[in-house]
């Protein structure tokens, strides 16, 4: 090049494929990023130049390693781009003003309920954590709910369990949970009959999610029933594997 | 390195059925905007995180660029650009937008501090980028002088301006300006050379 030796830059001509350049790759501030800004919202040449390079920079963005965004920051875009309403939002809301008197019922019942929190692990293989009570499977007499508390840890936080089983749902309310955005949490059913454990599915921390249960699942359900919370991987515990380590463990009771 | 893609890999399917999916975003479809998310999210993060070097940035990048991508899904031209590769560059352009402004100093946090995701983790973004242009851009990089193309990442992945990279050089501005503005031109010579279509 015939400027190889010389380093003028005020002499050297700037292209708009340079400038464009530049842009794309973030060097300019001041004056000159907010000229080549200008540039590219009226001439399309230019416009068309910075998405060129844009576009041959690209690839480079696979050598940045991934990194799991905390959960909270889908939930915050799902409240901005549906106006406020999540997806089950407006029958979290109905059922939750339907609860309100019974979880007060609760928590004034759970004071006096002793609730085991635990750290056990799953042993490949060996199944249940615990043996299972001897008396039969609890049925749910009327359409009482059904409500537990698992607490996590000494953290003072806990999991809000409530089974309304006139409308086979549940709400999993996980407030002041944050998550830590490498793991999430899976909570289980332990049937009583000592049966293989039933995912509830994954805790989202932060919110109230209300389920629909299958028939499979409710009939186990009942005072007394042991629900546990596991620690696994973002997404839930893989399939063919074992279940991650027990955090937290709780007991329905009827209200 | 990359995996290569043969036209009908499992790299293939990914890349077209999140392009499918930003096709219906444009449409107004609002379910669309989950898929992306769930498919794009760690790469995107990823990126935000390397530019701002703040975590709760990062997060607030990351919303401004989903939320902006639901406004205005019409940007995207699905027969011009592959969907991964328009919306990381979407999501680092946001990401430097957003330093520039003057709130954040990103790059400074070592990267070991953001909890990057346990190996095992599935990475399928990762298998959307095409191989072919992956290997231009780094071939032709690796044609410039050593100095100039560290400054050329440094811009690239910590979002340094010309002052900075001077500055973290010992150089004046005008030295800066003149050693990458000589590797652009032979940058853009080189990929010239090797555009493919």
């Amino acid at each position: 090049m015939s400027d190889e030796n010389q380093i003028t830059p005020e002499n050297e001509t700037r292209d708009n494929s340079m400038i464009a350049a530049e842009y794309a790759l973030g060097l300019l501030e001041g004056e000159e990023l907010m000229s080549a800004r200008g540039k590219a919202a009226s001439d399309e040449t230019f416009a068309e130049s910075k998405a060129w390079w844009d576009h041959k920079f690209a690839p480079l963005t696979d050598e940045i390693a991934g990194i799991e965004p905390s959960p909270q920051v889908w939930a915050r875009i799902s409240i901005e781009v549906n106006g406020g309403a999540a997806t089950t939002g407006a029958e979290v809301i109905d059922l939750q003003s339907r609860l309100r008197h019974w979880q007060w019922t609760a928590a004034i019942t759970s004071a006096a309920a002793a609730i085991l929190v635990a750290v056990m692990v799953f042993a490949p293989g060996s199944g249940l954590l615990a043996p299972p009570n001897a008396a039969d499977a609890p049925q749910l007499a009327a359409s009482d709910p059904l409500v537990a508390q698992v607490p996590i840890g000494e953290t003072g936080l806990r999991l809000d369990v409530t089974y309304v089983p006139e409308s086979e749902q549940m709400l999993i309310g996980a407030i002041g949970l944050i998550a830590d955005g490498v793991h999430d949490h899976e909570l289980w059913l332990v049937p009583a009959d000592g049966s293989a454990l039933q995912s509830l599915g994954v805790v989202t921390p932060g919110e109230v999610l209300a389920m629909e249960l299958p028939e499979d699942v409710t009939r186990n359900l009942g005072d007394g029933v042991e629900l546990v919370l596991t620690r696994e991987p973002i997404g839930g515990k893989p399939n063919g594997q074992d279940a991650g380590p027990v955090v937290a463990q709780g007991t329905f009771s009827q209200v | 390195m990359l995996m290569t893609d043969d036209g009908n890999g499992s790299a293939t399917i990914a890349r077209e059925h999140l392009r499918a999916a930003m096709v219906r975003l444009a449409q107004g479809d609002s379910v669309a905007l989950e898929e992306i998310y769930q498919a794009t999210r760690v790469k995107l993060f990823g990126i935000c995180f390397r530019i701002l070097g703040d975590r709760k940035e990062a997060e607030d990048a990351l919303q401004d660029v989903y939320v902006n991508l639901w406004q205005r899904a019409d940007r995207y031209d699905p027969h011009r650009a592959s969907p991964i590769s328009w919306l990381a560059t979407f999501a680092r352009n946001r990401a430097v937008d957003r330093l520039r402004t003057g709130k954040v100093r990103g790059g400074s946090v070592p990267v070991e501090e953001a909890n990057p995701l346990p190996d095992e983790a599935p990475l399928a973004d990762m298998l959307l980028i095409d191989a072919e242009r992956s290997a231009q851009i780094h071939t032709c990089l690796s044609s410039l002088d050593k100095n100039i193309q560290n400054h050329i990442r440094g811009a690239f992945f910590d979002g340094y301006t010309y002052a900075e990279l001077a500055d973290h050089a010992d150089v004046p501005p005008g030295t800066m300006k003149s050693w990458i503005r000589r590797g652009l031109q032979k940058l853009r010579t080189c990929l010239e050379a090797n555009e493919t279509s």
